[in-house]
């Protein structure tokens, strides 16, 4: 039986999560942005119409933002990891094989589930995630990965789809892809595709004829097997099981230049405890910290200077203090003052399960000075955070926070909080 | 102290399994003290959880505060919180949550002359007649009221 397997994809996904529970904005062009209000990451229909791109800067369209009335919000990253594991969660009762690809997006296996109805099986899933969530989605079908991926993109593209295509079908497939260009084909970038260009390969189908070795050689095994998917050979396995991260990173910009070593200090604190709980949660131990500081790159009159600094650890560690006083300590050694810092940022690596034996520090004290690792303790305060959010934090934290990014359009975090509950009328 | 004990599976009964079970089982929830053990050992369940009740289809449900009292009669007070499940059908009589002029809005669903409506609980509030004309998105049906007292 040919293989099948079905892209779920969730329409413009971080507006779609704001407007579920905003009914008055269902009609409005409504966008979000990055950390820091900075730059749009996600627009609706009604936006896009209004010629906005992706991560176009907000202060570039203020004049059409004003003229629409377009509505603006600030990330709600816990509103969005909420919603998307209700989509995923319904997603699994549709199929026995699902790789969760990204936020808003999953393969799923069907094979021998929906055919011959595929489309029929396609709508149900639609239907089933709009209903049950409120998010609207769109479903491409097709035997391999990247005909899924482009199945979706056609199905988003053109509204007479219903939101379902599959490109089982040699010849429907040939008539698409001569309509899309070879730089839509998920896998080839934007410097692939010009290259593509260069040599008169324009369409989706232009791609497709070509003979695969050629490629190969002029490309590289990622372009050839793509050429190969979409001829209907799956060349790319689902992966149900995600792989543990193999580094974790938490950095942020400043809502203003900070000056201070304590300032700088309390803020790369914050973002190593961020990491460490991120750590715990994949139940690994890092071994090797690394971290930067930087000015802003994009203003070149004031004095530009960025620095790392990365050490490996004798005995891997999850403790949130640990890594706090490992950090501190390089950044005493960066630091330099006399700068407006914009960036500070801390990187775990070297990591290994939690349960992997690591190498026992006799003199733990003596040598590092750290306080030893205590498993326990941080798993109680990772409980109590995950109830009560931001209730226990390590000092080094600090208490002022002004440095933290700009939020100020963020929406209620209506499914994760009981005081930000989304109000509804009696009357 | 509190002690779970691991038990293995014997294995003269069956052909082992190629990896090994085991199964944890309490043995004793109570204090191992000298002395007679709790009588209430014999007797260890679960403890209840309120999700069970309340929650039947995660994915689809969504907590809300009510606002306003046009549905005292139906026991819904003031920053009440309404537990809704999307899941579940719209049918007469059911409370729904109602997309209404831009507005999440309480209402109970109503057949009357083959006609639906939308009615309020409270005398003060008039009735809505749906016609053809308006369109209604219902967002979710309202399954209990979680009143504080």
């Amino acid at each position: 039986m040919q293989p099948l397997i079905a892209l779920v994809d969730c329409n413009s996904f971080y507006v779609s999560c704001e407007c579920v529970f905003r009914p008055d904005l269902w009609e409005k062009p409504v966008g979000v942005l990055s950390n820091n209000d900075g730059c749009f990451v996600a627009r609706n229909k009604a936006l896009k119409s209004l010629g906005v791109k992706m991560g176009v800067p907000l202060f570039q369209v203020a004049d059409l933002v004003k003229k629409h009335d377009v509505q603006l919000f600030s990330s709600n990253y816990p509103l969005y990891a909420d919603m998307s594991s209700r989509v995923m969660s319904l997603l699994e009762t549709f199929s026995p094989r699902t790789e969760i690809y990204s936020i808003d997006e999953a393969f799923l296996d069907v094979t021998g589930i929906c055919q011959p109805d595929s489309i029929g099986y396609g709508l149900s899933i639609k239907h089933s995630i709009q209903k049950n969530t409120g998010i609207p989605v769109c479903v491409g079908l097709g035997p391999t990965k990247t005909l899924a991926k482009l199945a979706n993109f056609a199905a988003k593209k053109w509204p007479q789809t219903g939101g379902v295509l599959d490109l089982s079908d040699p010849v429907r497939r040939d008539k698409l892809m001569r309509l899309v260009p070879a730089g839509e084909v998920w896998g080839i970038g934007s410097r692939t595709a010009a290259k593509l260009n260069q040599i008169g390969i324009n369409t989706v189908w232009d791609l497709a004829i070509q003979p695969v070795e050629p490629i190969q050689k002029q490309f590289n095994i990622v372009v050839a097997r793509t050429l190969m998917e979409l001829n209907g050979i799956p060349c790319l396995k689902l992966e149900e099981i995600a792989p543990d991260k193999q580094q974790i990173v938490c950095s942020r910009s400043f809502s203003r230049r900070l000056t201070e070593f304590s300032e700088v200090s309390e803020a790369l604190a914050e973002y190593c405890s961020r990491a460490a709980e991120k750590l715990r949660y994949q139940h690994s131990v890092t071994g090797c910290i690394t971290i930067f500081i930087r000015t802003s790159p994009f203003n070149p009159k004031e004095p530009q200077y960025q620095r790392a600094a990365s050490i490996k650890l004798a005995s891997a560690t999850q403790d949130t203090r640990a890594i706090i006083a490992t950090a501190s300590r390089m950044l005493k050694e960066i630091f330099k003052a006399g700068y407006g810092y914009q960036k500070c940022g801390v990187q775990l690596s070297h990591i290994q399960p939690e349960s992997s034996p690591g190498q026992l520090e006799l003199f733990e004290f003596a040598d590092t000075g750290l306080p030893a690792e205590n498993r326990p303790l941080m798993k109680a305060v990772d409980q109590i955070n995950r109830r009560f959010p931001k209730a226990i934090s390590v000092a080094a934290t600090g208490f002022d926070k002004t440095w933290k990014a700009k939020a100020e359009r963020i929406s209620p975090r209506y499914t994760t909080d009981w005081r930000e509950l989304v109000g509804v009328k009696c009357g | 102290m509190d002690q779970m004990l691991t038990c293995t599976f014997p294995t003269g009964f069956w052909r082992p399994l190629p990896t090994a079970r085991r199964l944890p089982l309490p043995l004793f929830l109570g204090k191992v003290a000298a002395g007679f053990p709790s009588p209430a050992d014999d007797y260890i369940q679960k403890t209840l959880d309120l999700n069970e009740l309340l929650v039947q289809k995660p994915a689809a449900t969504y907590f809300v505060r009510a606002q306003g009292e046009s549905m005292l009669g139906a026991s819904i007070h003031p920053n009440d919180i309404l537990v809704v499940d999307r899941s579940l059908e719209p049918a007469a009589g059911k409370i729904v949550i109602c997309a209404l002029n831009g507005e999440l809005t309480v209402k109970r669903l109503a057949r009357e002359n083959g006609r639906w409506q939308l009615k309020a609980d409270n005398p003060a509030y008039a009735d809505i007649t749906l016609h053809e004309a308006l369109e209604l998105v219902i967002w979710g049906v309202v399954t209990t009221v979680i009143h504080a007292v």
